[in-house]
């Protein structure tokens, strides 16, 4: 790798010192990942009373979700991870170029993941699978409630999708900022603070995929 | 790693004898509408929540008119049902909850830290926009369509048999609490990284402690029920059946996730009134607070075990007989910390140089209505009791005692206590007390007829009653128009102060605390010369025998 940019923060006039910014920044990411951990949780809350309630109910519709994309899917936005991390790394090396790459790659990876998710809710929609149009009867097995339980699958994962696509959004947005020369000089900061963020989608799909697709087969 | 500070931190150019203040920074609208500035946004927050407090109040007034005859003549049964909403979706969602916290929380909180600003202005602003965005939107559906869940959106009332506009209220409500979540995010951080040097932990304010336990609540609390409303539109628009049994789901399953924001989100609405509080009394006892860091504690102890209570707002509802044991315990504990800071209240003004201006007059008046309002608690606590009094206008004077008693006095109190601050200006010190007085009397006479017409078994909700509670009803009604008047006098009095009133010093009350070393009002950057804190807190002269 070559050009070495030097690395800082541009201090913001409310702070008085670039550690404290950071500090406060980091705090901050890690605030709104917990509320956003709060708001999933209460979708693995209402899939796990619905095992509890209707345990046969949820299992046959458990198995009518497409387990290998999920699989898939997990091992990509694993990659995605590393990739993120990558650019971290570089990014506190002064390798602002090689940073961009490893940017650009995590937002390729995310947007694999959402082709996969689309060709799985493809698949889903061609079996009428799809309890909440009204227009398209269901057609699989299974009662009432495993209808619920694939309509909780929907929910959970548009949540985790919208929040992926949102991740892909701000990543490009800010690949395109790091074109600049001496952006690390002034925002090195974002690319960590991002990268929690990216982590946490990565995160949440885990638990996703072990709560709704894994846990009742 | 190293860190390259771009820019230096410059002193601001030397001023005259009285320097820019906030307020005189710049007068286009613009420089109010685009401000990041912490003070001008916890001004905005302060007119647009009074305005919705104007509109969540004349709905009261039209209910408790709707309750003189007993034959529910005056308006229709749907009529009443969407008046009764308004005044609840309004008052809980959009005044209450963030009245204190994203008003005097915004303006004191740097300043009585110390700091320049909050750690993040710019997401401050977006978090006004975003309350205004979804309070507008809800409120133009509850006025305009008209919504007749009552604010608690019960399934399957709200799922399946209401008519009204439940969809774009739900939408409204879910935005807002997003404004919240930013706030509470946007203090923790401060709280945590933005103190002047010397202001450690435990010299912080007991203002600055709730707002911090009050924060933490918004972010632990706020996404869950963010997602069961979210559910909730989903169950209208697509019929996905989490909270209907038909389908499968269980609606006493939206109740739990409700009350496990809901219940939090009344120590949102009252752990601020108690910092206030908290404030007012030592600066008008002119003492050193009693038992400091015990307040502290029990700050956190109440927004810790208010995650646990949740249950007991429904022990009628089927919830297994254990839980609601253990729920009606943990309620119990609730009284403990609740106790700890009303004593150390009360041990504060013991003995003290006690002043008796408004806002002391509303601090007492808080005791005393706080008091009442905690204990009857404890008869809702009881599971026995319980049973006879749940759904029962006891319950609706009980939380009134705690949300107007409580937390409205408080938040009186507090806009009478930082007013010279927030504005330069006194306000009229006479009319003040006539108000507060007012408001004391005019309360109490609305809402303790409440107490006995629930415990008598008239229900809530309901403008039907049987004859022999019309003389308390009426009572209450007419002790609902004093109240009116108690809180128009303010509206009038403290608007005339901004023009007419004294010019205030920067210390009015002779009370502690770093907001009060600053110029009244403050300049832009809250501090001329960054405060560094080598004081205890509250270090009011102490007298010959007084121990501390």
């Amino acid at each position: 790798m070559s050009d070495r940019a030097a690395i800082g923060v541009e201090l913001a006039e409310q702070f008085t010192d670039v550690a404290q910014q950071r500090r406060a920044a980091t705090l901050g990411m890690w605030s709104w990942l917990l509320t956003e951990l709060l708001l999933f949780a209460a979708l693995f809350l209402i899939a796990l009373v619905l095992r509890i309630l209707h345990p046969d109910s949820v299992r046959e519709a458990a198995h009518h979700l497409k387990f290998w994309i999920g699989a898939t899917n997990t091992a990509v936005l694993i990659c995605s991870s590393l990739t993120m991390s990558g650019a971290i790394v570089t990014s506190r090396l002064g390798w602002q170029r090689a940073m961009v790459r490893c940017m650009l790659a995590t937002a390729a990876l995310g947007s694999l993941f959402l082709v996969f998710k689309g060709y799985e809710y493809y698949q889903d929609y061609i079996e009428h699978m799809t309890p909440f149009l009204a227009w398209r009867p269901y057609e699989l097995s299974g009662d009432r409630a495993s209808q619920l339980y694939v309509s909780l699958y929907y929910v959970a994962t548009a949540l985790h999708a919208f929040h992926l696509t949102t991740g892909v959004a701000i990543l490009l947005g800010l690949a395109w900022q790091a074109r600049a020369n001496g952006y690390l000089q002034r925002h090195q900061n974002r690319i960590e603070i991002y990268g929690l963020y990216w982590h946490f989608i990565d995160l949440m799909w885990i638990m996703v995929f072990t709560i709704i697709y894994v846990m009742n087969r | 790693m190293t860190d390259v500070a771009m820019r230096e931190r410059t002193p601001p150019p030397a001023t005259l004898d009285r320097p820019l203040d906030y307020l005189h920074d710049a007068h286009t609208l613009r420089s109010w509408l685009f401000t990041i500035d912490h003070k001008r946004i916890g001004i905005l927050y302060l007119i647009a929540i009074t305005a919705f407090f104007i509109i969540g109040a004349v709905a009261a007034g039209l209910v408790r008119l709707a309750l003189v005859v007993p034959d529910g003549q005056i308006f229709t049964n749907d009529t009443y049902n969407k008046l009764f909403t308004i005044h609840g979706v309004v008052m809980v969602w959009f005044f209450l909850i963030p009245s204190i916290p994203a008003t005097f929380g915004n303006f004191l909180l740097p300043l009585m830290i110390g700091a320049k600003d909050l750690a993040f202005p710019r997401l401050n602003l977006l978090s006004w926009y975003v309350f205004m965005t979804g309070a507008v939107f809800t409120l133009a559906t509850v006025v305009i369509g008209g919504v007749d869940t009552g604010w608690t959106f019960y399934a399957p009332l709200s799922t399946t048999f209401s008519n009204t506009w439940v969809v774009p209220a739900l939408i409204g409500v879910i935005v807002v609490g997003f404004s919240s979540i930013l706030t509470g995010l946007n203090f923790v951080v401060t709280v945590h990284t933005m103190r002047a040097p010397g202001m450690h932990w435990f010299r912080m304010p007991i203002f600055v402690w709730t707002m911090y336990a009050t924060s933490l609540i918004f972010l632990l609390a706020t996404p869950v029920i963010t997602m069961a409303l979210i559910l909730l539109v989903m169950e209208r628009a697509f019929g996905i059946g989490v909270f209907d049994p038909a389908l499968g789901g269980d609606p006493v399953l939206f109740e739990h996730l409700f009350w496990f924001y809901s219940h939090p989100a009344v120590y949102i609405m009252v752990l601020p009134g108690m910092g206030v509080i908290s404030e007012i009394i030592p600066a008008f006892a002119q003492k050193k607070i009693f038992g400091y860091k015990f307040i502290c504690y029990a700050t956190i102890g109440l927004a810790s075990i208010t995650f646990f209570v949740w249950g007991h707002h429904m022990f009628v509802n089927g919830q297994s007989e254990y839980a609601s044991l253990a729920f009606s315990f943990l309620s119990f504990a609730v009284a403990v910390p609740s106790a700890v800071k009303v004593y150390n209240w009360t041990a504060t003004i013991h003995k003290g140089d006690i002043h008796l201006d408004t806002p002391m007059l509303y601090a007492m008046g808080y005791i005393g209505l706080f008091v009442l309002g905690g204990l009857t608690g404890l008869f809702l606590a009881t599971l026995a009791i319980d049973e006879h009094i749940h759904d029962t206008y006891f319950v609706v004077a009980h939380f009134h005692y705690i949300m107007v008693g409580g937390t409205m006095l408080a938040f009186l109190g507090g806009l009478h206590f930082w007013w010279p601050k927030f504005t330069g200006r006194m306000y009229p010190e006479v009319w003040g007390r006539i108000s507060a007085l007012l408001i004391f009397l005019g309360f109490n006479v609305t809402f303790f007829p409440q107490f006995i017409l629930g415990y008598l078994g008239m229900p809530r909700r309901y403008h039907v009653y049987p004859h022999e509670f019309q003389l308390l009803n009426i009572l209450s009604s007419a002790g609902s128009t004093i109240l009116a008047v108690g809180y128009i006098f303010p509206m009038i009095y403290l608007l005339w102060s901004l023009w007419f009133g004294k010019r205030a010093p920067s210390d009015p009350w002779n009370a502690k605390g770093l907001e009060w070393t600053t110029s009244s009002p403050p300049p832009k950057h809250n501090f001329i010369v960054p405060p560094i804190v080598d004081f205890e807190p509250y270090d009011y002269p102490v007298k010959a025998g007084e121990s501390v």
